[in-house]
């Protein structure tokens, strides 16, 4: 428990830096590229809750995400936006307005709902079939969102969300979120879920009950997807059904995979790793003139690096950069 | 009851579309415990392969036919041996997530050589007329289809059977290091797994480019996600279960598409799952899973 508070707060201290740096050196673009980083490493640390403890691949974290954006979104947009934006929306859905702490509250609240009724789907089946289930549970609800235009807009742009967050919010959410994965992973309930997923029968001999812990795992994982998704739509004021689908699944999922499941380290590591990485990359895609050679644009670059990222990661070093190791394992002694 | 024979009809031949793939997955995955996520890419390969013998005018159904299958089993067996070698022996999680990676490596190197956007390929258009039977107009695509996967599965029974690279296969699936024992090459059982793979997602290929009509780097997607949905409904790695799992699905969902209201056209897919997913919770392991209790040496 000790070393996991010293982990978590070097890592906070890495964050807190970064974002330092970001505020008094980036220009506007790289502002928003490195708030979307963090929008990614919230992601990329609820993903962790759940697959890296329970070692689960999870594929529909994505959707919970637009799950939460989405419901802060419609607590939170003024009734004169959405009357503009949502004229049809049943349930009184625009009628109201609430402030953007209730909003969220009520929105972290549904994501957890929803996620506890999947949940209770998912935690039952075998590794391989949970998978299989919450990629059927990401096209769900994802057509969900693009078939009931009238609440959600479809792909359409949902506008109007008040931007009440900046870069140092999501810097300190960031950093209560990194202590709060890092102390479950060292929790009781985390170290019995690290047990049951390298031998499942040993733990349950031993008393652990792994039905239970998966779910707690999967809703405490759903809860922070939906505060990461409140951070985006709170920041970007705009939102839309595209950004909560397979791209976004497959970003984060390389930049987990990348730094390593198992640990928080790797996880925030990977995420930074990507985030900074792809944007080099993506000024690849668009054929910029290299060494006096002009390149051709070639869109899809992005796509093969990520693929690239996951297929070398999974047959040189499948544990990730960090395997099993923490940040803090560098600097303490065992 | 004309109404109802076109509507079993429509069933037979989507569960069967469901069951060729779900059994080209089935069999990679009982031998290697490999989730093949690439394996929608073997039908985009396919479907792109038309569309350069379009590019060639080589217009005969024959060719067109034979080159589609040739290149998506060429594919799979490159597969194996570029991208799947290196975590043959590794856990599931391992094998799925690289099989992911392969998967979007692919879809975007479409994207990347080809095009984005769909490309027509009207060279398999001559399969679709109706039958009339009696009072009932039968579509001839689906007649084939049905046919084709009952000879497919019958064919796939026999070699399993009857052969003994198919009995190295059987028993491969319950025990590999023992088949190797006997003096059997893994190489050899792993290419002709994924060789029969590629050939399962080919002939499927043919079906969807016939009624599609186009060829798009996401093509693959949907049917496969279904013939996933298909094979953990069965059981993963039962090859009956997968073949029970796909025909199942196909009547899940024609009787969503039939059932459902017009305005809720949108959300079959999700009803069909949502469905499964009950089905789920009576059976986690799917209906015909192996009754093996968790701890056992596999």
């Amino acid at each position: 428990m000790n070393r996991g508070l010293v982990g978590a707060s070097l890592l906070a201290l890495v964050l807190v830096i970064i974002g330092v740096v970001a505020a008094y050196f980036g220009t506007r673009y790289q502002l928003r590229l490195v708030y979307s980083a963090y929008v990614n490493l919230l992601v990329v640390l609820g993903l962790q809750v759940f697959m890296g403890n329970a070692r689960v691949t999870n594929l529909s974290h994505s959707a919970f995400m637009g799950i939460g954006a989405y419901a802060a979104a419609i607590c939170v947009t003024p009734q004169n936006i959405k009357a503009i934006s949502l004229p049809d929306a049943p349930w009184g859905l625009n009628t109201f307005a609430l402030d953007p702490v209730t909003s969220a509250l009520i929105a972290i609240a549904v994501t957890g709902l929803i996620a506890f009724l999947v949940g209770i789907v998912i935690v039952r089946l075998s590794g391989i079939g949970a998978t299989i289930v919450s990629l059927a549970v990401l096209v769900i609800i994802h057509s969900l969102f693009l078939y009931r235009t009238d609440i959600f807009k479809g792909n359409q742009a949902f506008f109007g969300i008040p931007q009440v967050f900046s870069l140092t919010s999501v810097v300190i959410l960031a950093v209560i979120v990194v202590f709060a994965t890092r102390l479950f992973r060292e929790s009781r309930w985390g170290i019995a879920l690290r047990a049951s997923a390298d031998d499942e029968v040993g733990a349950s001999t031993m008393g652990v009950n792994i039905y239970r812990l998966r779910l707690i795992a999967w809703v405490m994982s759903g809860v922070l997807l939906a505060i990461a998704g409140i951070a985006y739509a709170y920041y970007l004021g705009t939102i839309s059904a595209r950004p909560f689908y397979f791209n976004h699944v497959f970003l984060t999922l390389a930049m987990l995979i990348l730094g390593g499941m198992r640990t928080i380290t790797g996880a925030v590591l990977g995420c930074f790793l990507i985030s900074f990485g792809l944007e080099w990359v993506r000024w690849l895609e668009t054929g910029p003139l290299l060494l006096g050679i002009d390149l051709p644009e070639a869109l899809g670059l992005s796509g093969i690096a990520l693929g690239a990222v996951i297929v070398l990661t999974m047959a040189l070093r499948p544990g990730g950069i960090m395997g099993e190791r923490e940040i803090e394992d560098f600097i303490l002694k065992s | 009851m004309e109404y109802l024979a076109q509507q079993m009809m429509n069933a037979f031949a989507f569960g069967a579309e469901y069951a060729l793939l779900a059994l080209g997955l089935a069999i990679v995955f009982s031998i290697m415990g490999l989730v093949n996520f690439a394996h929608g890419e073997m039908i985009a390969v396919g479907g792109y392969s038309m569309v350069a013998m379009a590019a060639l005018s080589l217009g005969n159904p024959m060719i067109v036919i034979g080159f589609a299958l040739l290149a998506a089993v060429v594919a799979s067996v490159t597969l194996e041996r570029v991208a799947f070698r290196p975590v043959r022996y590794a856990d599931p999680t391992t094998g799925l997530l690289t099989a992911f990676g392969v998967s979007i490596i692919l879809q975007n190197l479409f994207l990347l050589l080809v095009s984005p956007r769909p490309i027509a390929v009207t060279s398999l258009y001559f399969l679709e007329w109706s039958i009339p039977i009696g009072m009932v107009s039968i579509s001839s695509l689906q007649l084939f289809e049905a046919l084709t996967t009952i000879i497919v599965i019958v064919a796939l029974m026999l070699f399993l059977r009857q052969t003994s690279l198919g009995l190295a296969m059987r028993a491969a699936a319950l025990d590999f290091e023992m088949v190797r024992l006997t003096g059997i090459r893994a190489n050899r059982v792993f290419a002709m797994a994924f060789m029969i793979s590629g050939m399962l997602a080919g002939i499927a290929c043919i079906f969807i480019m016939a009624r599609r009509g186009s060829v798009d780097p996401h093509l693959g997607f949907d049917p496969v996600l279904k013939a996933f949905v298909a094979c953990v409904v069965g059981g993963f790695g039962s090859l009956p279960g997968a073949v029970l799992g796909g025909f199942l699905l196909g009547v899940v969902e024609v009787a969503m598409l039939v059932l459902l209201p017009q305005s809720l056209g949108g959300m079959t897919d999700a009803f069909v799952f949502g469905i499964i997913a009950l089905v789920l919770v009576w059976r986690p392991n799917g209906i015909l899973a192996a009754r093996a209790e968790k701890g056992d040496k596999q």
